[in-house]
């Protein structure tokens, strides 16, 4: 014991005891030129593995990756001052890395891209992270619907086009030269942004008066829409963001009676489309329907449990398959009723679809198995 | 995966509608595979007054698989076996049994209630029981509730004797005349599963 508190006092003179017992250290190490602040405690058994070390933000950012690996020295070492030497070179080795790997930003560069962002307008950027290298910076369009875009410079910047993340239904490219600043890149974004206005007013207008099942939280770039018409039928939409108002791909499900009569009103509707109205009103009388809306109806009334889970969401999947029967009509997501039909004996399958009995009123049911996205 | 969600609405069912004479639970909070649950003996029935402890497993393939339960409370019944095994279709897998994945843990306690009514002699577990029971009832039946009275009935006494002290004489006069009886069986039906029930018992 008087061995190790010799070791650490000839080892690390900065960390200074502050009881009698060496169970707590407060003080510095160094590391390579620089000291860093640290207080270790350790608890009343001696033991290594169950020591606490509290060190500043500096010294946490360079040790931030080697979590496990400093939990595993604790664990390894038979005393402190063996673990500060280990803990000293691991942290050396990340300094060493990080030099290697980031060259300082140049000061004129920050300059460049402090002058560029005021031009933008620091009142649309949301975030600039800690290196200076990525920045979010938003616009709110006319209907006060805020978008966001995220910036990463190359490391060549600006030689190299910077890496852009935004939520549009089409893929965003941008034109990129090296001459071109963070303000084209955001003239491009507004101009993007704009193409859509049309797209999202219509999908707003189905989001706010009708039930959408799927997605649960819409982001600008989802241009489908699962909409509910009754407890045992809803459609899947999904519109192209370039005609928003042109007849968008239809699916319909539930049970085939439920659904056929909406089939059959859209094959003889369809001279009723009209592009000039908005989606709704051209949803609504192709398909002789009064959708359910939140101002009459609750949700609860259309998301029905699965009959074999009891739940609504298994994962990203909600109930699909329907039992045809109208009088049993009980919902089942596609992987429960397949796990289930799957383990009987009397399991029959053909190409893609399964064959068996609806568990609850044992009408014959399939399941055609689809490969999920 | 299924299973904990179904497990977790399942509770909830039972704590806001639970089943006439059954209750459940959890034994443990974070556990929602093993339960216990009370069938409370059928009025009219030879069970009657007595409260039966069940043991509830639920297996990792719940819903797909049923779950497997059994009596804790020695009963006599044609379809139930020393071990507290219960021959019930709903609690077998397709072909053999009946279980599909619309019944739940609910519907099994409440069928087992209605098979402890109506026990089904046809497909016995213990065939001296059934025998008795088809061509002997009134044997049956007497059987049935002295079994009842000595093993399911223990807060039930517990109770009386607390609260009439007076009382406590008689009560116990006639639990010893149920132990006589039980003696009696025991010359009558093999000896080790009625041994062995006793020692559960104890040890519960």
């Amino acid at each position: 014991m008087d061995e190790n508190r010799r070791n650490m006092l000839m080892k690390f003179p900065c960390l200074i005891p502050q009881n009698a017992d060496f169970t707590e250290y407060d003080g510095y190490i160094q590391i390579l030129d620089e000291e860093y602040r640290m207080n270790i405690k350790l608890p009343k058994d001696g033991k290594l593995k169950d020591t606490r070390l509290t060190c500043d933000w500096k010294l946490e950012q360079i040790l931030k990756k080697y979590d496990k690996i400093v939990k595993q020295r604790l664990n390894q070492c038979e005393n402190l001052s063996a673990f500060l030497e280990e803990l000293g070179s691991i942290a050396e080795k990340q300094l060493c890395f990080q030099e290697q790997m980031q060259p300082t930003i140049q000061r004129n560069n920050c300059a460049q891209l402090i002058s560029e962002l005021e031009n933008i307008g620091w009142e649309k950027v949301v975030s600039v992270n800690a290196d200076f290298q990525s920045f979010q910076i938003k616009f709110v369009d006319l209907k006060q619907r805020q978008h966001v875009m995220q910036i990463k410079l190359h490391s060549q910047h600006p030689r190299q086009a910077p890496t852009i993340i935004v939520d549009l239904p089409v893929k965003f490219d941008i034109v990129w030269t090296a001459s071109s600043t963070l303000l084209d890149v955001f003239n491009q974004f507004v101009h993007n942004v704009d193409l859509y206005q049309d797209l999202w007013n219509n999908l707003n207008e189905l989001d706010r008066k009708t039930w959408i099942l799927e997605p649960d939280n819409p982001t600008f770039s989802a241009t489908n829409r699962r909409i509910a018409i009754s407890a045992n039928a809803s459609i899947q939409i999904t519109v192209d963001p370039k005609h928003p108002s042109s007849l968008p791909d239809i699916k319909f499900l539930g049970s085939n009676q439920a659904t056929n009569p909406l089939r059959e009103n859209m094959t003889s509707n369809l001279h009723l489309w009209d592009e000039n109205e908005g989606l709704l009103h051209n949803l609504s009388s192709l398909l002789e329907v009064t959708f359910p809306s939140p101002s009459n109806s609750k949700k609860e009334d259309f998301s029905a449990d699965c009959g074999i889970c009891y739940s609504y969401r298994l994962g990203m999947e909600i109930p699909e398959e329907v039992c045809n029967d109208s009088r049993c009509a009980q919902p089942f997501h596609q992987t429960c009723l397949i796990e289930w039909l799957r383990g009987l004996p009397s399991y029959r399958q053909s190409f893609q679809t399964i064959f068996g009995e609806c568990p609850y009123c044992s009408t014959p049911i399939t399941v055609k198995m689809s490969i999920r996205k | 995966m299924q299973r904990n969600l179904r497990m977790k609405k399942e509770l909830q069912m039972f704590v806001q509608s639970p089943p006439h004479g059954v209750s459940c639970w959890t034994n443990d909070e974070d556990n929602m595979t093993q339960l216990t649950a009370q069938i409370i003996g059928g009025e009219g029935t030879p069970y009657e007054g007595g409260i039966f402890k069940l043991e509830i497993q639920i297996p990792d393939r719940y819903p797909f698989e049923p779950p497997k339960v059994n009596f804790m409370t020695p009963i006599y019944h044609p379809n139930i076996d020393s071990g507290g095994r219960i021959c019930l279709d709903t609690l077998k897998m397709p072909p053999k049994g009946a279980w599909k994945p619309c019944l739940n843990v609910s519907t099994v306690l409440t069928s087992i209630q209605l098979l402890m009514a109506e026990p089904n002699p046809e497909d016995p577990l213990m065939t001296e029981i059934a025998n008795e029971f088809q061509y002997n009832k009134s044997m049956y039946l007497q059987t049935a509730r002295e079994w009842t009275k000595k093993h399911a009935m223990d807060d039930v006494v517990q109770v009386t004797k607390s609260s009439s002290p007076e009382s406590k004489s008689p009560e116990s006069k006639g639990l010893c005349s149920v132990t006589d009886k039980t003696k009696d069986l025991k010359r009558t039906h093999p000896p080790q599963p009625l041994d062995d029930m006793t020692n559960k018992k104890v040890r519960n």
